[in-house]
């Protein structure tokens, strides 16, 4: 009987996180599943039984107008930068500035501002960057003797997606550091003195002691790295809003135009889903390639 | 020291952070109380209420002193009416009200484009119908029924037109001066040789923002070219009354348009540039044309370089067997609705009344052509403005802009080919072969 009461109180503690959970969480994943089965334009009342088209609108989607495929290897491409690119450049700043540097907090600080300051703004900005006429990148090619017509960046076909995941890559330089920072200064002075003890170099240090122990960090950073790759859509949207002629589009910028543009409400929610599924499919992978091995391969 | 220096910053981050919000709530000033000749029954409005209003007329618009006005005008005459009004960047509108009309959650009184734009939301039963609330002004003439037949469906009335607009030939006097034209190009031989000429010079002569959300600017070089190749009433057959695409006119129309950018006549840089970018350049001289809607005349006729060197005119006829002078892209499109619900009584009197108020200043402003009967003083109307009214006193017909005219789904993919043209991906041949078979 206690046992039961017990286990009445911790359902009926747990019951509200639940109800968010289920309610902001499963439940929109549910019911994109669902309209995702119709050919709807999300504005009159749905009719099940005239709207259903089955999986029609997830065939869609490779079509050759929409190029949902074409999208999609955009943001595999942002995800590679991300993880080969993003993450090795903020581990190394992490690993610097957890060596105590002098200014450390004013480092910190900086390199951080850039995920404090809204998308729009940082868009904005680099969208004055990138002005074929006036932008300072073209001034400074200019000044180093460039005398050819004015390159545009976000126009060409050929550069426009380098172009938009420069910015893109360079927002999140610092949101990946201090993660990474916070979990190099927790490792433990006494695991840095032994090793340097025994001969160690600070490269030594950091490649056998530190980065191993902050392997779950970086774990996390991967995850959040690829998942948030797969998801980007705010600066994307802001620079080139996919164009010229697709050549920048990423899943989310289809999604939203197909939702809003073009009132396929159906095929936006397909998107959704396919990004729902591969998101937790690549954390599952992440999660399983970071997992701890003894030296046989076997857990 | 440090602690203050951190408070502000904080500040100034948030402040920089209000400050970059799109949508912001105004309140109308009570300074004005003409409201010219009405005779819609107001009984309605004279109890307290609030209204909710949305709309695109942001700060830098051309339209947004018009708005003041009509507000201030109806707070002096309704003073028991508050609105609540919220304003949103035209292409972020466009998401906001159909995510609006989505959840069931429209504003009031909204501004929207008429033709399949508004046409949707009728069709999802959630726009109240103004037959009642417009049928006197139609009786004593103050309205027409051509001015309404854009946000007409089924023979019901479901939009109250402010002003209309047309795609216009804007050009700069001074530069064309210097090759040799006092007149703005009649026929396409004159305007190659003008634009030859301009080129010679180092001068550009046309501009036109590519950038993805900006690619109705191309369509308002597009489909000038198109009807005054297959004429109006083809035109007309294919973006509203669902004809093939297969027609090829409109290819020979593309390619005419690829030609001209592949002879340099338009900015290179243009397909990265936005329309305001595009406008600028053009205000700032860079360019001899500029080809987009009369709402822009009242931009053109405050900026100080230009007020006294743009005029307005027509893109010339490309094939005489079909296009004339006076067929024209635009129309009524500009319209206030009202949503289905409980103030929606009280929002239709008033949306009538806004409406009519915001024609009257938008004419005197210049952000666009009145679609009623124009009344009280006029003397202030802008030259240009009165220019683009000269034009449309010759107009043959009226052929409402492609994305407007065309369902939201077709007007898309539409778009994207457009798009394509502009940036060189699609030849004429592609780019009817590929409407054919994505739309009919």
């Amino acid at each position: 009987m206690k046992q039961k009461q017990k286990y009445i109180a911790i359902f009926l503690f747990l019951l509200p996180a639940l109800l968010l959970f289920v309610g902001l969480l499963i439940a929109p994943i549910i019911m994109s599943i669902y309209y995702s089965l119709f050919d709807w334009n999300g504005l009159r009342a749905l009719d099940p039984s005239n709207d259903f088209v089955g999986l029609k609108n997830y065939a869609t989607l490779f079509n050759q107008r929409i190029q949902f495929g074409s999208a999609l290897k955009n943001a595999f491409i942002l995800a590679g930068l991300s993880v080969f690119l993003q993450l090795p450049f903020s581990l190394a700043l992490a690993l610097a500035l957890g060596k105590k540097i002098k200014g450390e907090r004013a480092f910190l600080s900086i390199y951080f501002l850039p995920v404090l300051i809204s998308t729009v703004v940082i868009g904005q900005l680099w969208l004055k960057i990138y002005n074929p006429e006036y932008g300072i990148l073209n001034t400074f090619l200019r000044a180093l003797g460039y005398d050819g017509e004015n390159i545009r960046w976000l126009g060409d076909q050929s550069i426009a997606l380098g172009s938009v995941f420069v910015p893109t890559l360079w927002q999140y330089v610092g949101y990946h550091m201090l993660l990474l920072y916070a979990g190099v200064k927790g490792v433990s002075p006494e695991l840095r003195e032994a090793a340097k003890l025994d001969g160690c170099t600070d490269w030594q240090v950091n490649w056998n002691v530190v980065i191993p122990t902050i392997k779950p960090i970086i774990k996390v950073s991967v995850i959040f790295a690829v998942t948030g790759s797969l998801k980007s859509f705010d600066l994307i949207y802001v620079l080139t809003n996919g164009g010229p002629m697709k050549a920048t589009e990423v899943p989310s910028i289809i999604m939203i135009n197909q939702l809003f543009k073009a009132n396929q409400y159906g095929i936006g929610s397909a998107i959704a889903v396919l990004l729902i599924i591969l998101c937790f499919f690549f954390a599952i992978l992440i999660g399983f390639i970071f997992k701890e091995r003894d030296i046989y391969g076997k857990k | 020291m440090k602690r203050i220096l951190a408070v502000l910053l904080v500040l100034a981050m948030v402040f920089s952070l209000a400050a970059c919000s799109k949508d912001e709530d105004k309140k109308p000033d009570n300074n004005n109380t003409n409201t010219g000749n009405t005779t819609t029954d107001s009984g309605v409005l004279d109890k307290e209420i609030t209204l909710t209003l949305w709309d695109i007329a942001t700060e830098g618009d051309g339209n947004r002193p018009a708005y003041d006005k009509a507000l201030a005008d109806l707070k002096a005459k309704y003073p028991k009416v508050t609105i609540t009004e919220t304003v949103t960047e035209n292409n972020a509108y466009k998401t906001k009200i159909k995510s609006a009309m989505g959840a069931n959650e429209l504003p009031d009184i909204f501004f929207t484009w008429a033709g399949a734009f508004l046409g949707d939301f009728v069709n999802a039963g959630k726009v109240h119908c103004l037959d009642a609330e417009l049928q006197p002004w139609i009786d004593n003439g103050e309205m027409t029924a051509a001015q309404l037949g854009n946000s007409t469906y089924n023979g019901k009335h479901y939009g109250v037109p402010t002003t209309y607009n047309i795609v216009t030939l804007f050009a700069n006097m001074d530069i064309l001066a210097k090759v040799g034209y006092d007149h703005i190009p009649a026929t396409m031989d004159e305007l190659n040789d003008c634009c030859d000429k301009l080129l010679a010079q180092n001068i550009i002569p046309f501009g036109c923002a590519g950038k993805t959300d900006d690619t109705w600017c191309v369509t308002e070089y597009l489909e000038p070219i198109i009807e005054k190749t297959i004429g109006a009433t083809a035109l007309k057959d294919i973006m509203t009354f669902g004809k093939t695409w297969n027609n090829q006119g409109v290819a020979s129309s593309v390619d005419l348009l690829q030609s001209m950018i592949k002879k340099g006549y338009f900015d290179p840089d243009g397909i990265a540039l936005g329309n305001e970018e595009v406008k600028q350049n053009f205000m700032a001289g860079k360019y001899a044309f500029y080809q987009n809607g009369s709402w822009n005349c009242g931009d053109f006729s405050n900026a100080e370089k230009v007020k006294f060197t743009v005029k307005a005119g027509e893109f010339p006829v490309v094939d005489s067997a079909n296009g004339k002078l006076g067929m024209l892209i635009g129309g009524p499109s500009d319209t206030i609705a009202v949503s289905e619900g409980a103030n929606a009584a009280a929002a239709a009197a008033y949306a009538v009344e806004f409406g009519r108020l915001i024609c009257h200043y938008g004419y005197l402003e210049g952000s666009g052509l009145p679609a009623w009967k124009v009344w009280g003083d006029t003397s202030s109307v802008k030259p240009l403005v009165q220019q683009v009214a000269d034009i449309c006193a010759k107009a043959v017909d009226y052929v409402l802009f492609g994305d407007n005219a065309m369902p939201a789904d077709e007007a898309a993919i539409y778009l994207e080919y457009v798009s394509s043209v502009y940036g060189g991906a699609v030849s004429g041949a592609d780019f009817i072969k590929g409407l054919t078979s994505e739309i009919r």
